[in-house]
């Protein structure tokens, strides 16, 4: 009986030795990144034979992990209040706008409460899913309610937010109730009305004149490995700003 | 005839025993220092205790009502499809939340296999503390049933036929005999689905959204807290571990009483009864039972 186990813990630690040699980075990114990244990460590996592991989560989630002393290599966040403090502390570094992104509303493909303009989600009684405050997309979408209310000065914001029925962790969880059709409506990033989510829900649009630009910064993590800069560079490459356009997202101006 | 300690059983035990042990501490240790009354006042948290307090309140009242009657039904006649039936109602416990969510959100979701219905009733489920109730009583309820179930086995049946002869109806027998003498058991499967219904999470978070005052639980405010502000998620976690020490303190309480049940008296005025604690052990519910099941 023990010889043979001896020889399985040979083998095990032969495996996780040579696990460890094989090279992967670890990358934190918005979950509205989860598409473009994904492709990038394969793209990327395509290049370099380096393995890119990715934690995709509301940018609040993946902040309070690394102040918390998760390890990681990369972070990219959807906004500056969720990457700035941790610049601050020290955790992350060289920190640069690679994309941005802007606000649609979405509602299920059978609209249950009939809204046809943006405006008409400060009608009483519509289901609607944010993202919490701490989201990014949360912070956005209000800050898009805001400027309706002041451009307009009216009480649409404190309208709508009486009709908000949930408060969703990431931008991808609100798109999900809505995709379900439990919620009549929400608002999410333009680049979340992915081709497999646009067969099952309207697109409302917001207005220009109060949408707001979504500015997202990436670095590289304190302590992590010396390629994650390279990981960076490729994002801001051309081949990366490729991708992240193919799946919607805009250029840094 | 002293027996060496074993010494490897005893460090790899501690090892775990620490590991399990720890966190728990670690949380009162934090979530009790500086301002933990504050904090508790503070509105994230009382709306997130009165949340819970309200719906797990319902989904027990709803689980004792219902789950009682099935209890009874399994423990006390034999009929088609009863072992499967009560293996299918075990599914739960073992079922992950979040695929109970996911069931839940399939059946009584707007687009589910019932909504059409809901809609002509005008009945709305989804982001409304009714959601909370259903995913925490599909989660925690066969947990009641299976340990009044245990409760009800334990009986002896000539207990009842004996208040029978004395012309008891069926609804005396119930309430004067079966009822008190299976209350410990009762009591433990009320316990173990209360804690349950309160740590409820995946189905919750998924099938009734988290809106704070309405379907925010204290699972889903500490879940929410920790990404902007950890006090409460503190705090809330602190008051979790405090009555979790309760809850546990309360059932072991109940095992020790199920050998000395007070409420016997109720039955002085049944005439040389036999004591079932003196004829046959009782079973504490998690263990299976000794009764052989006979196929249908």
């Amino acid at each position: 009986m023990k010889k043979p186990l001896k020889k399985h813990l040979m083998i095990a630690a032969v495996l996780l030795m040579g696990a460890a040699h094989a090279e992967t980075l670890t990358v934190f990114a918005a979950a509205s990144l989860t598409d473009a990244f994904k492709e990038i990460g394969a793209a990327y590996k395509a290049r370099t034979g380096v393995e890119v592991t990715f934690q995709f989560a509301g940018s609040q989630v993946l902040r309070t992990q690394l102040e918390q002393g998760a390890k990681a290599d990369v972070y990219a966040s959807a906004n500056d209040a969720q990457f700035d403090p941790l610049v601050k502390a020290g955790l992350v570094l060289n920190k640069q706008a690679f994309t941005r992104n802007q606000l649609a509303v979405i509602v299920p493909a059978s609209n249950p409460a009939g809204i046809k303009s943006f405006s008409d989600l400060a009608k009483p009684g519509v289901k609607l899913v944010l993202a919490q405050p701490s989201v990014p997309v949360g912070q956005y979408a209000r800050q898009v309610f805001d400027n309706l209310s002041r451009a307009s000065n009216t009480l649409f914001a404190q309208r709508v937010l009486k009709n908000v029925v949930s408060e969703e962790t990431s931008v991808r969880q609100v798109a999900l109730k809505v995709q379900l059709g439990e919620a009549d409506a929400g608002v999410v990033y333009t680049t979340d009305i992915t081709p497999e989510v646009k067969a099952r829900v309207k697109t409302i649009l917001i207005p220009g004149k109060y949408n707001v630009m979504a500015t997202y910064p990436i670095g590289t993590v304190k302590g992590g490995q010396n390629s994650a800069a390279q990981f960076v560079n490729f994002v801001v490459s051309r081949d990366g700003q490729a991708i992240l356009k193919k799946w919607g997202f805009l250029k840094v101006k | 005839m002293k027996r060496k300690v074993p010494l490897v059983p005893v460090v790899l035990s501690t090892l775990l025993i620490l590991f399990l042990l720890l966190p728990t501490f670690v949380i009162l240790a934090e979530g009790f220092t500086g301002g933990f009354f504050p904090a508790l006042i503070d509105p994230v948290v009382l709306d997130a205790l009165r949340v819970s307090v309200v719906t797990t309140g319902i989904t027990l009242l709803l689980t004792v009502l219902f789950g009682t009657p099935i209890a009874y039904l399994l423990a006390r006649y034999r009929f088609p499809g009863r072992t499967v039936l009560d293996a299918l109602l075990d599914l739960p416990i073992v079922l992950p939340p979040v695929v109970a969510g996911v069931g839940l959100l399939l059946t009584f979701g707007r687009q589910g296999l019932l909504g059409p219905l809901l809609q002509l009733g005008h009945i709305q489920i989804a982001f409304s503390a009714t959601a909370v109730v259903l995913a925490q009583l599909f989660t925690s309820a066969p947990f009641y049933i299976r340990a009044s179930k245990g409760g009800f086995l334990s009986i002896d049946p000539d207990i009842e036929n004996a208040a029978r002869v004395d012309g008891a109806g069926s609804w005396q027998v119930f309430r004067f005999i079966t009822w008190p003498l299976a209350f410990p058991f009762l009591l433990e499967g009320m316990v173990l689905a209360w804690s349950r219904a309160l740590g409820e999470f995946g189905a919750t978070i998924l099938f009734a959204g988290s809106l704070q005052g309405k379907t925010r639980t204290i699972t889903l405010s500490i879940y929410a807290a920790l990404e902007s502000d950890l006090k409460p998620a503190l705090v809330l976690s602190a008051v979790m571990v405090v009555v979790a020490f309760g809850l546990l303190w309360v059932v072991r309480y109940l095992n020790t009483v199920q050998f000395e049940n007070p409420r016997r008296q109720l039955l002085s005025d049944v005439p040389d009864v036999k004591d079932p604690a003196a004829t046959e052990p009782l079973q504490v519910s998690q263990q299976s039972e000794k009764h052989p099941e006979k196929a249908d």
